[in-house]
């Protein structure tokens, strides 16, 4: 068996710990020997694309081998006139879009880096992006998937087709799941047509208006595809005023981005904001870009990024809480809060790295066990077992467990990453 | 009375647990037509009522069918080992709008056009437009994950469902939300038809009401040059928010019955509907009669206003019923292909029925691929209900041949089980038992729906129509 021998297990340690070898199969057999191999010898693996997001969830708790899906990475079928693509999940989404944009369309997985993250890690990874409000999450365009389950079994469910109730929708299943519960080997999806124009605007902020264009933002009648509200993160480009910055994105017609940005102007002039600016074509194209890196970026060991999730009408609230708790805790605080989907992302650092794991304990610790739930990722390595990656609670956590249990019974799979090691409550008694 | 009867009795009261066999005949069919009577049947106020016969069902080791409005084609709410029925007729109520985020909560029992109806005035709907949708409820749309004409842009129910509350089978309730780390639970249970657990509660996400719509008629001379136009139009980069085909025999059952105004005379008709900006809706209108034409349309009409709109809509939706004019049973078939392959798939349909001796009719949302032909026969002739069950197998086959799959939208329920190792390897039939295994390891949750007889134990038996199957196609009040 070709297993690409000479991978560096160094390049893909976590937590502190190297795993002894990383192996990179070429094929879904391949794949599915190796898994099964593991899994008989007891060695706990980790499933690698392009380890942009390997920075969600605990780090293993064992770590033997690294699985790269690098090698799987072809396109398997696309006939676009269905508008549908199957593909290998070592592909990078770049390329995955690369092959679609040939003819004119599109699946919006939002990845940050997205020349290094691949179709299975973003899936796995349960990520969702600045368009999830009007596009869907990337689980809403997995129409079949192919995986090995950790005793090698290959299973597959969905197929190449948009509609399909056959059977349970298993891939809901192994979007979201970390790698921990089988490898993704292939991937079906839906396809969008490209739009006809892109174009960003990008404000910022004077002072007392943040809120008021949050709201008028959110009021728009155009709906953006992309209505997001900065503070800091440089890496996404702009310029902050003393409350932050919008980044907005409209896609479609001409005709309808010209609207767009028209109503753009005078919703946010009323809110009190002087200038917008205005990019197109490439240049709209390449400032997406760099917002969807700011998402994943990190400042060395001296940062981590918090995630709330909720609703879009509280996010502004969520997010503002979490900053001053950072700032409290003698954290700089960064934010990036999605108008429409309701994510708030705020990145806390310290000027120092040896300033850091403290001030970082000290805020986890005050965030208590009330609601909102938090999640963190980007953490440094060493830090992040001593946090609450998860937050405080995850729901149904005794079927969490049995879930990963009757899937990977010897744990192979990134043991302790996910399920099973938060601290949980359970369903309530009728 | 039973012991499950008596129990049930004891802790809800005889308004809510129904024992006695007059009580129980509602509950005893749905749209399949295949009925057994259950044991005892519920009809809870709260998922509190729902956890404590669930609870008493398992103590019991009866199995346990939740239903919504009994319009389901493939006998998923039919309880095919007695057992109790779970009744969400008085669980129907739209608990909490929240029209700025762009979400509600629901009881499982509403129904599904009483919703969009309900908020309409706020600016927003709710999207998955089941053809049943004036009498189906959205429990039972979460079960089958159902579709209907506008998931072509909109996606399907699954796509606008943002979490659940589910009782497990211990009777104890679970919230399940898209926001919360872990497992995605509320995906996996959406479209499992009851079998992993009981949805007592749904936050459905909405979506704003387009600020226009059009809809546009063309006619073909045929469903294949139809399908032609639909394979085009997707190429071109349109997706439109509907492509519905009607073929001969609909259209001219839908029209002697609502006059809606579709054009007699011709082969099919392609119904497209665009909604969007008012910009937008017009440029894509314009475009697609220009398709269409290029793909040989004979006609291309636009919908005056509104009220013609709705009339066109009401009358596709209404396709089925309208047969009850030519048909004295017809069987309704549910399969998807890849959308390019739609032509070769109506042309083996028109085979298939042609080689059984049975009239077929086709109406379906072509822009998802999602096939649905009506064979029409009369089930007094033995023969012919044979012939449908055949030809009914035949058209999954050949769908299957092309890349395609046995439900697109209406479930695979009782009717498809043993169909289903056509689509899956014992393997992948073998994922989805663990899977099971977590949320009903005794099987209690609607026993004897999806999965193959012999699937949980991995050996997978021959897939063919059996006896109660030929048996019990006949016609209902049929959805697609």
């Amino acid at each position: 068996m070709a297993l690409a021998p000479g991978l560096d297990p160094a390049a893909f340690a976590l937590g502190g710990k190297v795993p002894l070898r990383a192996l990179a199969p070429a094929s879904i057999e391949e794949l599915a020997a190796v898994v099964k191999a593991c899994n008989e010898a007891g060695e706990a693996v980790v499933v690698f694309g392009g380890g942009t997001l390997q920075g969600i969830g605990f780090s293993p708790a064992r770590y033997d081998i690294a699985i790269s899906t690098a090698r799987l990475d072809k396109v398997l079928e696309y006939e676009f006139r269905d508008l549908t693509i199957s593909v290998e999940c070592g592909r990078s989404v770049e390329r995955l879009n690369a092959t679609l944009a040939e003819r004119g369309q599109f699946v919006p997985l939002d990845a940050p880096s997205p020349g290094l993250s691949s179709v299975g890690g973003l899936l796995a990874s349960g990520w969702s992006g600045p368009r999830r409000a009007t596009f869907g999450r990337p689980r809403d365009f997995v129409i079949g998937s192919t995986v090995v389950l950790a005793d090698g079994t290959v299973a597959k469910a969905g197929g190449m087709v948009v509609k399909n109730v056959t059977g349970y929708d298993m891939s809901k299943l192994w979007c979201g799941s970390l790698g921990t519960l089988a490898v993704l080997a292939r991937a079906n999806f839906k396809t969008l047509p490209l739009p006809e124009t892109t174009s960003v605007a990008l404000a910022a902020l004077p002072e007392r208006t943040r809120r008021r264009a949050v709201e008028h933002v959110a009021a728009l009648d155009v709906e953006p595809s992309v209505a997001i509200a900065l503070h800091g993160f440089p890496e996404a480009g702009g310029r902050d005023g003393q409350e932050g910055r919008l980044f907005l994105m409209f896609e479609g017609s001409h005709t309808l981005v010209d609207r767009a940005t028209r109503d753009l102007r005078s919703a946010i002039g009323a809110a009190g904001v002087p200038e917008t600016t205005l990019l197109d074509g490439t240049a709209a194209t390449s400032a997406f870009a760099r917002l969807l890196d700011a998402y994943g970026a990190r400042l060395g060991e001296r940062s981590l990024t918090y995630r709330s999730c909720g609703l879009p009408g509280e996010a502004l609230s969520r997010c503002d809480a979490l900053a001053h708790a950072a700032t409290r805790h003698e954290l700089h605080a960064e934010s990036l809060l999605d108008i429409l989907g309701g994510d708030a992302y705020v990145r806390v650092s310290t000027k120092l790295t040896a300033e850091f794991a403290a001030a970082v304990e000290r805020l986890d610790a005050s965030l208590g066990t009330s609601s909102p739930t938090y999640t963190i990722f980007n953490a440094p390595e060493m830090l992040r077992d001593g946090l609450k990656m998860w937050g405080n609670e995850m729901t149904s956590p005794a079927t969490q467990r049995d879930i990963k249990h009757r899937f990977d019974p010897k744990a192979t799979f990134a043991p302790g990453r996910f399920a099973g090691r938060a601290n949980c409550s359970e369903g309530k008694r009728a | 009375m039973s012991t499950l009867g008596t129990r049930l009795v004891a802790a809800l009261g005889t308004d809510v647990a129904l024992t006695q066999p007059e009580d129980l005949a509602v509950y005893a069919f749905d749209a399949y037509s295949e009925d057994r009577l259950p044991t005892a049947a519920v009809v809870p106020r709260d998922a509190r009522e729902v956890g404590i016969a669930v609870r008493i069902a398992r103590e019991c080791g009866e199995p346990v069918v939740p239903r919504g409005a009994g319009t389901g084609l493939c006998g998923g709410a039919v309880p095919r080992n007695g057992g109790l029925v779970v009744s969400f007729a008085r669980m129907n109520r739209l608990l909490e709008l929240d029209a700025r985020n762009k979400r509600a909560r629901v009881q499982p029992g509403l129904i599904n056009l009483e919703l969009s109806k309900a908020i309409a005035a706020q600016g927003v709907f709710y999207a998955p437009d089941p053809a049943s949708q004036k009498i189906s409820t959205i429990g039972g749309n979460v079960g089958t994950n159902a579709g209907g004409p506008h998931c072509l842009s909109y996606g399907t129910t699954t796509n606008h469902i943002l979490g659940l509350d589910y009782v497990d089978e211990a009777g104890n309730v679970h919230h399940t939300s898209l926001d919360d780390p872990g497992y995605d639970l509320t995906g996996v249970l959406v479209g499992s038809e009851g079998t992993l657990g009981i949805v007592t509660e749904i936050d459905v996400r909405l979506m704003t009401l387009p600020e226009a719509v059009r809809v546009g008629v063309a006619a073909f001379a045929d469903v294949e040059s139809a399908s032609e136009a639909v394979s085009a139009i997707i190429g071109a980069g349109i997706v439109p928010t509907a492509l519905e085909i009607m073929d001969k025999l609909i259209v001219d059952a839908v029209e002697a019955h609502f006059h809606a105004g579709f054009p007699l005379g011709s082969g099919a008709v392609l119904l497209v509907e665009i909604a969007g900006y008012p910009d937008d809706a017009e440029s894509g209108e314009r475009t697609i009669a220009q398709i269409a034409r290029e793909c040989g349309a004979l006609s291309w009409r636009a919908a005056a206003g509104a009220a013609e709109r709705e009339a066109l809509w009401a009358s596709r939706k209404g396709a089925a019923g309208s047969l009850g004019r030519i048909a004295p049973n017809y069987y309704i078939q549910d399969a998807t292909v890849p959308r390019t392959r739609l032509p070769q798939a109506l042309q083996r349909v028109e085979e298939i029925a042609r080689a059984h001796k049975l009239p077929v009719g086709n109406v379906f949302h072509a822009g998802d691929g999602n096939l649905h032909p009506l064979l029409i026969f009369d089930r007094r002739e033995r023969a012919q209900v044979d012939a449908v069950a055949s030809a009914g197998k035949a058209i999954l086959e050949a769908c299957i041949a092309l890349g395609g799959t046995i439900s697109g939208e209406h479930g695979i329920g009782y009717e498809k089980r043993e169909t289903l190792p056509l689509v899956f390897s014992p393997d992948d039939l073998a994922a989805m038992a663990r899977l099971r295994d977590v949320f009903d390891p005794k099987r209690l949750f609607n026993p004897e729906k999806i999965f193959p007889s012999g699937a949980v134990c991995g050996e997978v038996r021959n897939p063919a129509q059996t006896q109660s199957q030929r048996q019990t196609l006949a016609a209902g009040g049929a959805w697609l």
